[in-house]
């Protein structure tokens, strides 16, 4: 999993619960990097499972909300870091769609190994859009995060439903219904 | 600040140094990862660069030292480049003037053009196509091209190039052979038939002198002297050498016509008709070693040719017992034949005369000079070659062969 993800996670838990917490989650977790992180550097997906889960045990927050509260604050690092790709869209609902095929294109130029879901389009109008998320990482909610956080970004609002295919969560649809 | 805060912060900056020096080592790696890359493309960019320049004056000496005219043209038929020789056989100059393909086309030549035009579009190329375009200076020509498509990465036409050679000279060469063989083939019908007259008339009158002769000797008969009845005998000899001469020559000045028709020839029945029609003397014996070959030619054609031979051979027999013998061998690509007697035999000195009409070492009412001229041209005729060997006194072997 890239640095990114570990850097800015580590960066909001100090900004909500103080360096204590990300100090006690670092402590509590086995971690092979010992909670040295590095934007540029890939760090092993089960450090973050152990963060997420000492997070949500310490703060009683459930991984799924610690998860949709994290993307939330992610998509303002994607906005201040890529402005040119947001820019290239006019609408949500057409961003969403090219999550696979232009998005996730140009994340691969710059991190060529990232680990990255897959966001299958099944049914597209003008106002709405179903997907299906894939993923071993099962975290459909830092999708859906980061998908509230889009219509935001375009100034309108929309109702996001997620059913889950595989009780794991690793095979979820998003159901999105733009709000008129 | 209580201990237990100091050693998180501690414990927090230790983390940021590491954090920080694993960034620098990993950017580190990166930008020599980096340089090596942009090293190794640099190279290969040269090396590409070198290629294409080694290849474009590869094709730049190509387009100019072609002797053929040279077109690259779109897909809708506009020309994008000509080499020299083509802007000066189709007179247009494509920098100072805009030129389609369409242009250059003979009207009477355009659906087979166009035809040619769709096979190029369809398979990526044609070969050979011939036909007559139409220059700036409104000349007409014949040119023969062959073209290919040009495509981009995407293997979309782009573009087709094409070779054209003038054939003009070619074709007009081909049209005047023609004209010169049609006008050739009249005139030896035309000879022909003026032998065929000639020889008539020319008839006519030695049978009135024959008929003359005989009522002479008939109203005369008991009252003329032994030296005129001996002199009437010559003239009537002579009458038939005449007639036999005119006959012959009839018969040479049809042998070298072309053969119409080629048919399969058995030569064995071709030695059966000559022995039928052949007078053989009792002392004379035929011989034929082998059976003959079946051959393509014009039947009677090679009855006249071995019928002259044979009948020469029996001709000038003077033993007791004479023989002719007939054989042949097989070559790759013809057959030799020889017929051979025991004869009387020709002098060395003459073997190249006796093959030129009216050359008859003998003058004998049966010997006009004019069979083997016929045989020689027989010969010619299926591009062969005849020969001799002979003794004065022992005898005459031809070899003649003839192209399978």
């Amino acid at each position: 999993m890239k640095g990114i993800i570990f850097t800015e996670f580590l960066d909001l838990v100090e900004d909500k619960f103080g360096l204590d917490m990300v100090d006690k989650i670092i402590e509590q977790s086995k971690l092979e990097s010992e909670g040295v992180y590095t934007a540029i550097g890939t760090y092993r997906f089960s450090e973050m499972l152990q963060l997420l889960q000492n997070l949500s045990t310490n703060t009683t927050i459930s991984i799924d909300d610690l998860l949709l509260t994290y993307a939330e604050h992610f998509f303002s690092v994607i906005e201040s870091s890529y402005p040119g790709l947001l820019a290239t869209y006019k609408d949500p609902i057409e961003m969403l769609a090219s999550i696979e095929n232009h998005i996730h294109v140009e994340v691969r130029k710059i991190y060529p190994d990232a680990e990255l879901p897959t966001f299958v389009v099944e049914e597209k109008t003008e106002n709405s859009l179903t997907m299906i998320y894939k993923s071993s990482r099962a975290m459909h909610h830092f999708g859906l995060g980061l998908m509230n956080k889009t219509f935001e970004h375009f100034n309108s609002t929309a109702q996001i439903t997620l059913e889950k295919i595989k009780e794991d969560g690793t095979e979820v649809k998003f159901i999105i219904n733009k709000n008129e | 600040m209580s201990q237990e805060q100091i050693e998180i912060l501690q414990r927090a900056l230790k983390r940021e140094k590491a954090a920080r020096k694993a960034a620098e080592k990993i950017l580190e790696d990166k930008s020599r990862e980096l340089y090596a890359l942009s090293e190794e493309l640099k190279i290969s960019n040269e090396k590409l660069a070198a290629s294409v320049t080694e290849k474009s004056s590869q094709l730049e000496g190509v387009f100019k030292n072609i002797n053929d005219a040279y077109v690259v043209m779109d897909i809708k038929g506009n020309v994008l480049k000509m080499n020299s020789v083509a802007t000066n056989f189709f007179g247009y100059d494509i920098s100072k003037e805009k030129l389609n393909i369409v242009k250059l086309i003979y009207q009477a030549d355009a659906t087979y053009a166009f035809e040619s035009f769709n096979t190029l579009l369809n398979t990526g190329s044609f070969s050979n196509y011939t036909a007559r375009i139409i220059t700036k200076k409104k000349e007409i020509k014949w040119v023969q091209i062959n073209a290919t498509i040009i495509y981009d990465e995407q293997h979309k036409p782009i573009a087709a190039q094409g070779i054209a050679r003038d054939i003009t000279e070619l074709k007009n060469l081909e049209k005047q052979k023609e004209k010169i063989l049609k006008e050739l083939e009249k005139s030896n019908g035309e000879l022909y038939e003026y032998a065929h007259i000639v020889s008539h008339d020319l008839k006519t009158p030695l049978r009135s002198i024959d008929a003359l002769v005989s009522w002479i000797k008939m109203d005369n008969e008991g009252s003329l002297d032994a030296t005129t009845l001996q002199n009437l005998k010559l003239i009537e000899e002579t009458l038939e050498t005449m007639e036999n001469l005119i006959s012959n020559i009839l018969e040479y000045s049809s042998a070298g016509s072309g053969t119409s028709e080629s048919q399969d020839v058995n030569l064995n029945e071709t030695m059966l008709n000559i022995q039928k029609l052949l007078f053989i003397p009792e002392h004379i014996s035929i011989q034929i070693l082998k059976e003959l070959p079946v051959t393509k030619g014009d039947p009677t054609k090679f009855q006249q040719l071995f019928q002259n031979l044979m009948s020469n051979a029996i001709k000038f027999s003077n033993k007791e017992k004479g023989i002719v013998v007939i054989d042949y061998v097989e070559k790759p690509s013809f057959y030799q034949f020889s017929v051979k007697d025991n004869g009387i035999g020709i002098e060395k000195k003459f073997h190249d005369r006796i093959f030129k009409i009216f050359h008859s070492l003998n003058k004998s009412k049966e010997s006009t000079g004019i069979g083997l001229s016929i045989v020689k041209k027989i010969v010619d005729l299926y591009e062969g070659t005849i020969w001799l060997e002979s003794e004065l006194g022992k005898g005459t072997t031809f070899f003649f062969t003839i192209k399978k």
